[in-house]
């Protein structure tokens, strides 16, 4: 006896519906781990520490890849994307965002610079 | 028919499901990072590094068993800034200098920042909205061989950059 096929259409289109439901979710997860907010927050407070943690006269390279891939992405020069005014650091990676994060350290961070993924802090006495 | 029915049953299941990841995640995500501990401990060893190298009190800070450090001078003294992108000040350290033979008695002391954050440092580090502590205490010996014991107590507030 010759059995119908509607049954492995209709198998398909619920595994075909479950692959797309749990790759939304995947995505979702992904765009969520990596979002602009999230990196400008973390890199922002990475360097405040990093330069609380310093002494005058050492040099800081630090990676930032990630910054770099989203801020060509949203058209910021990465020569832009780390600032450092007085005793606080900001960081941009988008036109209509970016993050402050105050270090106490007391000494002269100078004018952070690229080098190709990584960014260079030179540490001297204020 | 059966088989439909349960086909709407597991996309329930999924539905619910995957809107607790999403509500999970997002909580996760939108909360900021915390990064005060870590912040209060550096701080916390800058101003141990400030007050004694290697083992003795730096020359700077103390001559002729006196102490050259006071209020008005500690930030300039130990290189800090206690400015931040907040209106008010968020930190304060306090020093405590005991001599090795009176571990009792404080006989020098000095504090910097707002005094206000301290009170936070006897309440339940369980709730996060507070500022976080951070104390060492460690010997260190004068010039001439004398034993003394600094306690340093950092606080760090910066609740909004760090809690939601």
């Amino acid at each position: 006896m010759k059995k119908r096929g509607t049954i492995l259409v209709e198998n398909i289109i619920f595994i075909i519906l479950n692959l797309l439901f749990l790759s939304i979710l995947a995505l979702f997860l992904v765009k969520q781990g990596s979002g602009i907010i999230l990196l400008e927050e973390s890199y922002a407070k990475q360097v405040a520490l990093l330069i609380d943690s310093a002494e005058p006269g050492m040099t800081l390279k630090i990676n930032m890849d990630k910054a770099k891939k989203i801020s060509d992405e949203n058209g910021i020069d990465f020569g832009d994307v780390v600032k450092v005014n007085e005793n606080i650091v900001t960081v941009k990676l988008s036109k209509d965002s970016s993050y402050s994060y105050a270090f106490f350290n007391n000494v002269e961070a100078g004018t952070p610079y690229p080098d190709k993924e990584f960014y260079i802090l030179k540490i001297d006495t204020k | 028919m059966t088989d439909k029915i349960i086909s709407v049953y597991w996309f329930a299941i999924l539905i619910i499901v995957a809107g607790g990841i999403i509500a999970m995640v997002s909580l996760f995500y939108n909360s900021p990072y915390d990064v005060r501990e870590v912040e209060a401990g550096i701080l916390t060893n800058k101003i141990g590094d400030c007050f004694s190298d290697v083992g003795y009190l730096r020359q700077e800070v103390f001559d002729n068993a006196n102490f050259l450090i006071n209020e008005d001078n500690f930030l300039e003294k130990c290189d800090l800034n206690f400015n931040s992108t907040e209106n008010e000040l968020q930190y304060f350290s306090q020093v405590n200098v005991f001599r090795g033979s009176d571990l009792g008695n404080s006989f020098f002391e000095v504090v910097q920042g707002n005094k206000n954050l301290k009170a936070d440092c006897s309440i339940s580090k369980d709730y996060g909205k507070i500022s976080k502590c951070f104390e060492k205490s460690f010997f260190t010996l004068d010039k001439s061989g004398n034993l003394y014991l600094i306690k340093i107590l950092s606080v760090i507030d910066k609740s909004e950059k760090n809690v939601k």
